[in-house]
């Protein structure tokens, strides 16, 4: 069952509540209704991680290894639940057996979106924490989103944006941040895509671009791996496949993911032989397909 | 003075003979009746022979007409019982006996000439089986009836020279049949050279016009999946003699043949439009007409925007697609109608379509997009076998178009490789019922399609790693077939079923 932290107990996190004087502390949550393990050291060493409900197959890949290591290390993730950035985050903490804070747009009884039942039990099997500032089953409305951002950027030392459009509920979280004084990163992505021109606004604004975990571990002072070693060995691609055709389309989807019509031109191959090559590089498990283009796994 | 002047009545594609009995009787007042479960237009026609007899120079006689259509309890529609009704009155009048083993079919004019009238083939094929030799019809129909040998059919121009010709005074030749050319560039919008990029979508055409498959293009606004299936009838087979009969009987029946039409030899494209009503587009109405699958038979039905169309329309697809035909049961009567076509669907990934466009983004929430796709049922997914996702082209990659012209096939050059994997399945199936890969069920995949222990491996590591269903799994099977025959070889081996993979459900999951 939920339960419930008033503005004036001694719970009700130090860090959120100096944040919202910023802004004036009125405009702060009276109640945070919570699930799940409510501990000071949860609290302890936050980073919030933002990004767009349409993600990337890039911002997926970047954010779970980002927050994999930060998580590992014994940074609790604190995200907005919302599918996309959010979830990627969640998950990628929940895998490597970190501690993740869910912020809720909607009622402490809610799961919102739906969908994403699975990890929200995962969230508070693996120690973490659903918290909404609204009692029982309030519905979520447009402003409840707004209202979400400003707790979860209040509860974090930091805020990461790993992909952002211009208009999204990630730069109002970032916006939140700067005006409560934290830190703010975020991923540096392709300047054609619509969902990194918000980070690289971003950037040009002074926030720190992210090219490695230990950029944010550096900010919270803890070395990566000190507390946890949960951290699932990756097994690299090994490239060397034997095949002449393979080994071109390893070699080009380095340097960036492709469609198969864009292959076959590059390559001058039929499609139809390009195409097996393909099948049989996903069944190893070389590469995968995304969105209709294919990314070197 | 009794008179009987044999017709047609066709139901559906089912023809049965009509004995039009037309009694001129001197005792009564003078009048003209029509009996025998006769429908609007039939009726009406009293009003066509009696102007029509005027207009010849003869006098409409001042008795008591009374006609009946034997068999009197199955409902005749339509116009073509203009000729045998007036030809029934002429004869008594003019004292002509009506020819033995001859029928009779055609719409009157009111100047006495004869209108192009639908049904002319069907009663063709009919006469062939039961034995009449003469057919006498409209001038214009003429063409379509003499596509069936050993019957005689007489081109009549109007009532009055058939009456001379019985009366000896003027000789109507039968007509011989001239195979008609199809317009074939009203049907191919656009030649597969003109469709720049594209390679995988065109190369999944060219399977699914060798293997008949079905196949659904997914892809944002302007990306040319409209174009592309435009393209396709330039690359389908023409129709072999039976199939040609049977797309010709279809279109007799529904007047689809124009006049001065023969044989129809090439594969028809419908495009009925996301309006259509469930009548209009599988078939029905109060007496159950052929809809645009029957249309499509052995053809190709193209349902642009597919989750566009009504629940109930998609769903009712399910069974011709899995059977090959649809049976109308009307409380009077059951009518099945062939429909077996090849569905060409298109979709647009999400609401506002820019789901999978590389530059604009999409702003559809995940709930829309999950509602959107679901519009179309797994059902009817499943019954898909080449699935593709179509990206939209950067028209200034393609300016230096010399260094991508190995790329642009023209359409003739892919038509030879698909009538050559015709073939192959032509003598594969030579002893089945059916015709095509793609009509395959599991017991001729059993038969047809035995999978090297290597190939097998990679299916079913694809079917766990991509969660093919056990239809989906058959369905690579088919692919692979077609793939195979494409290539000339017998044996399906691992390129095949590698490339059939490409084009596999999983392919354009965006969520």
């Amino acid at each position: 069952m939920a339960e419930v932290v008033e503005v004036n107990s001694d719970k009700y996190p130090k860090v959120l509540k100096e944040a919202l004087k910023k802004i004036g502390a009125s405009l702060g949550p009276k109640k945070l209704y919570y699930k799940g393990n409510w501990s000071p050291d949860i609290f302890r060493n936050c980073l919030s991680v933002v990004g767009s409900r349409h993600l990337t197959y890039y911002g997926r890949k970047a954010t779970e290894q980002l927050v994999t290591e930060v998580a590992a290390a014994g940074v609790t993730i604190v995200s907005g639940f919302m599918y996309g950035g959010d979830e990627a985050a969640h998950s990628a903490a929940v895998k490597c057996g970190g501690k993740t804070i869910a912020v809720m747009p909607c009622g402490i009884d809610l799961i919102h979106p739906a969908s994403q039942k699975k990890l929200y039990e995962e969230i508070l099997d693996t120690g973490g924490l659903i918290i909404s500032e609204y009692e029982g089953k309030t519905q979520p409305q447009i402003f409840t989103y707004v209202q979400r951002d400003r707790i979860v950027a209040g509860l974090s030392k930091a805020v990461l944006v790993t992909e952002a459009a211009l208009e999204s509920g990630s730069l109002i979280t970032a916006s939140y941040a700067t005006k409560f004084g934290k830190k703010i990163f975020a991923l540096p992505g392709p300047i054609t895509s619509e969902v990194s021109k918000g980070t690289i606004k971003l950037i040009k604004e002074g926030a720190y671009p992210v090219t490695e975990a230990k950029d944010i571990l550096d900010f919270f002072k803890v070395l990566p791996g000190a507390q946890k070693t949960l951290i699932p060995a990756k097994s690299k691609v090994t490239a060397n496949t034997g095949d002449n055709l393979e080994q071109k389309i390893i070699e080009q989807l380095k340097r960036e993911p492709l469609k198969a019509d864009e292959m076959a031109r590059l390559f001058s191959v039929p499609v139809a032989k390009l195409g097996t090559s393909l099948s049989l590089m996903q069944l190893k498990g070389f590469i995968n397909l995304d969105n209709g283009k294919y990314y070197l796994n | 003075m009794l008179i009987k002047v044999p017709s047609i009545v066709n139901l559906g594609l089912e023809t049965i003979k009509v004995d039009i009995e037309i009694n001129l009787a001197n005792k009564g007042l003078p009048g003209f009746e029509i009996v025998g479960l006769a429908g609007k237009a039939v009726d009406e026609s009293k009003e066509r022979v009696r102007t029509a007899i005027q207009s010849s120079d003869v006098d409409f006689p001042a008795k008591k007409i009374t006609v009946n259509m034997a068999p009197a309890d199955v409902p005749k529609e339509g116009s073509m019982y203009d000729l045998p009704i007036a030809l029934g009155i002429l004869s008594s009048v003019l004292e002509f006996p009506i020819p033995q083993k001859s029928l009779f079919l055609g719409e009157l004019s009111f100047d006495g000439s004869l209108r192009h009238t639908k049904g002319a083939f069907l009663m063709a094929l009919f006469a062939k089986e039961s034995g009449y030799t003469n057919l006498y019809v409209p001038k214009d129909s003429a063409n379509e009836a003499a596509a069936i040998k050993g019957v005689k059919v007489f081109p009549v121009e109007d009532i009055g020279q058939l009456c001379r010709h019985f009366l000896g005074q003027e000789e109507i030749f039968p007509i011989i049949y001239k195979a008609v050319k199809d317009d074939k560039k009203s049907i191919v919008e656009f030649d597969m050279k003109e469709v720049l990029g594209q390679e995988q979508a065109k190369r999944a055409m060219e399977i699914a016009a060798a293997g008949g498959h079905n196949i659904i293009m997914i892809g944002s606004p302007g990306s040319g999946k409209t174009m592309l299936a435009r393209a396709l009838p330039g690359i389908l087979p023409p129709l072999n003699d039976v199939e040609s009969l049977e797309v010709t009987k279809i279109y007799s029946a529904s007047g689809g043949i124009p006049p001065g039409g023969s044989l129809i030899t090439n594969r028809q494209f419908r495009a009925p439009h996301h309006t259509a009503s469930l009548a209009g587009l599988v078939g029905g109405g109060s007496k159950p007409q052929p809809g645009e699958i029957s249309l499509a038979h052995r053809g190709v039905l193209f349902l642009d925007e597919f989750n566009e169309f009504p629940r109930t329309i998609m769903e009712a697809l399910r069974q011709p697609l899995e059977d090959g035909y649809l049976t109308i049961s009307r409380s009077r009567q059951r009518i099945t109608y062939p429909a077996d076509f090849m569905l060409v669907a298109s979709a647009n990934p999400c609401p506002c379509g820019y789901a999978l466009h590389p530059k604009k983004s999409c702003n559809c929430s995940q709930n829309q997009i999950q509602k959107y796709q679901k519009r179309i049922s797994g059902p009817i997914l499943d019954r898909i076998d080449l699935h593709i996702s179509v990206m939209p082209v950067d028209a200034t990659e393609f300016e230096d178009n010399q260094k991508n012209s190995e790329f642009l096939e023209a359409s003739d050059k892919i038509r030879k490789r698909v009538m050559q994997a015709r073939q192959k399945q032509e003598a594969r199936f030579a002893t089945e019922t059916i015709c095509s890969n793609s009509q395959m069920k599991n017991s001729h995949i059993k038969k047809y399609c035995k999978l090297a222990k290597d190939v097998e491996a990679i299916l079913r590591q694809a079917s766990l790693k991509f969660n093919l269903s056990a239809r989906s799994y058959m369905k690579m099977i088919k692919v692979a077939r077609t793939i195979a025959d494409l290539d000339g070889v017998d044996e399906i081996a691992v390129p095949h079923m590698a490339e059939a993979l490409q084009y596999s459900p999983k392919n354009f999951e965006t969520a």
